[in-house]
C-alpha cells in the first residue's frame, strides 16, 4: 500500500514571523479547492520546521498572558504574540527545534486526537534515540512530554476543517532561563528542561533533525518529500 | 468458520513479527466516530478507529484487538458461503499499528469463541503500537476530549 506524502520543508534558523507566514501559505494551499492551489492528489500536506532565531513568547487560544505581562516580556527584548494554537503561555527561541506539521488530517485518515498523540511520540521517540528513557506523554493540561516533572517539549495544536497548523517545540539547547517569566503553559511550580541540561552536554537542533525526521516517518507512516524534487 | 478462517489468512498476510517491522493493518470497519467502551474497565479504548465494531485494549506499547458484540452478532451464519467480493469489514491501516505480534491461532479450531467470548478469548489479533496509550486513565481521555474540542473548529 502506498505511504501518503508530505512535504519537508527545513527553513534552518528563521525568525518565528517568517515560520507563521509559511503555514500560513500553506494552510490556504490546503484548504484551497482542488483544481486551484490544492497540492498533487498524493500529498497530505507539509512538515515546516525550524529553529527560532530569536527570544518569542506565545499565548494560545486560552489566552496566557495579560497585557502587563506582555509589556514586562518586549522590555526584556523579546517578541510576544497572540496564536491560534491550544495551550497558554509558552517560550520559543534558539535551541528549540518547533516542528509545525500543516497536514489534511483526512488524506493521512487521522483523527485530530491521533495527531495530538502521534505528535507526542515524536518527541518521546526521539527523546529515545538521543539515550533518554523515562520521557512521556501528558494529558491536558499537562500536555506535552515530560521528563519526571520537567517538561522537554511543548504541544499546541490547531485545526480547522481538518487542516493541522502549529505542533510541538522540543528544547535542544534552549535557554532555559527563558521560561522563568512566564508560568509556562499555565502550570505553577513545574519545571522545563532540554536534552542538552539532560544529556549534560550541548545538543543541537541540526543534530536533533535527523533522528526526529525518522521518527516522524515511522510515527506518521508516511514518506518526506523534499522540497526541490519535482511536484 | 470459513469466515473466520477468511479472516484468518487476511491477517497472516502481514508480515511477521520476525521480518521487518511495517505497517501492520488491523480489521477495523472505516473512518466513522468511535466510542470510548466505558462499562468495561477491562477493555479501556482509548484509541479511536471504527463505529462500534472492534474494540482495543492497550497495555503501554501492545494492543489487542478483537470485535464487539455488536459486531459478532451480526456475522453471517456458518457455513455462509463467501464470495471473492464478498469483504468483512474494509481492511484499512491503523495508524497507531507498528507489528502484529500474534494472531489467535486457536479461533481456526474453534470460531464460534469469536460469539461466546468476543472479548476475551475471541480476541482476533495482537500488535505493537507506534502510538503508545495510556490506559489507566478514563479521566485523562475526557481531558483530551475537551482539549480536542476546543482546538477544532
Amino acid at each position: 500500500m502506498r505511504q501518503p506524502a508530505v512535504r519537508l520543508v527545513r527553513l534552518g534558523r528563521v525568525p518565528y514571523a517568517e515560520l507563521l507566514g509559511l503555514q500560513d501559505r500553506w494552510l490556504r494551499r490546503l484548504q484551497a479547492e482542488p483544481g486551484t492551489e490544492a497540492p498533487s492528489g498524493t500529498e497530505a500536506g507539509a512538515l515546516l520546521l525550524c529553529e527560532p532565531a530569536g527570544p518569542v513568547y506565545t499565548a494560545g487560544l486560552r489566552g496566557g498572558l495579560t497585557p502587563e505581562e506582555t509589556a514586562r516580556l518586549r522590555a526584556l527584548g523579546a517578541e510576544v504574540r497572540v496564536t491560534g494554537r491550544g495551550g497558554l503561555a509558552t517560550f520559543h527561541g534558539p535551541g528549540q527545534l518547533l516542528c509545525h506539521p500543516v497536514l489534511d488530517l483526512r488524506r493521512l485518515g487521522l483523527r485530530l486526537r491521533m495527531h495530538v498523540a502521534a505528535l507526542e511520540a515524536c518527541a518521546v521517540r526521539l527523546c529515545e534515540l538521543q539515550g533518554l528513557q523515562g520521557a512521556r506523554a501528558r494529558s491536558p493540561p499537562y500536555t506535552g512530554v515530560w521528563l519526571g516533572d520537567r517538561k522537554i517539549c511543548a504541544i499546541g495544536v490547531r485545526c480547522g476543517r481538518h487542516i493541522t497548523s502549529h505542533g510541538l517545540a522540543l528544547n535542544c539547547s534552549t535557554d532555559l532561563t527563558w521560561f522563568e517569566h512566564i508560568v509556562p503553559c499555565g502550570l505553577v511550580g513545574t519545571g522545563v528542561t532540554s536534552l542538552s541540561k539532560e544529556l549534560q552536554r550541548h545538543v543541537t537542533v541540526d543534530e536533533v533533525m535527523p533522528p526526529f525526521l525518522v521518527a516522524f516517518k515511522e510515527i506518521y507512516k508516511c514518506t518526506l518529500i523534499s522540497e526541490d524534487s519535482p511536484n | 468458520r470459513a469466515l473466520v478462517q477468511a479472516l484468518l489468512c487476511t491477517l497472516r498476510a502481514v508480515p511477521s513479527p520476525a521480518t521487518r517491522a511495517l505497517p501492520a493493518e488491523a480489521l477495523a470497519a472505516g473512518g466513522g466516530a468511535v466510542r470510548t467502551l466505558r462499562t468495561r474497565p477491562a477493555l479501556l479504548s482509548v484509541s479511536k478507529f471504527t463505529e462500534k465494531r472492534e474494540w482495543i485494549t492497550t497495555e503501554s506499547d501492545t494492543g489487542t484487538v478483537g470485535i464487539s458484540n455488536f459486531a459478532q452478532e451480526a456475522l453471517p451464519e456458518v457455513g455462509t458461503k463467501l464470495n471473492k467480493q464478498d469483504e468483512f469489514g474494509a481492511l484499512e491501516r491503523v495508524k497507531a499499528a507498528r507489528e502484529v505480534t500474534e494472531i489467535n491461532e486457536v479461533l481456526a479450531e474453534n470460531p464460534g469463541l469469536v460469539n461466546k467470548s468476543c472479548y476475551e478469548d475471541g480476541w482476533l489479533i495482537k500488535m505493537t503500537l507506534s502510538i503508545p496509550f495510556r490506559t489507566k486513565d478514563l479521566m485523562s481521555e475526557e481531558a483530551y476530549e475537551k482539549y480536542i474540542k476546543s482546538i477544532e473548529e
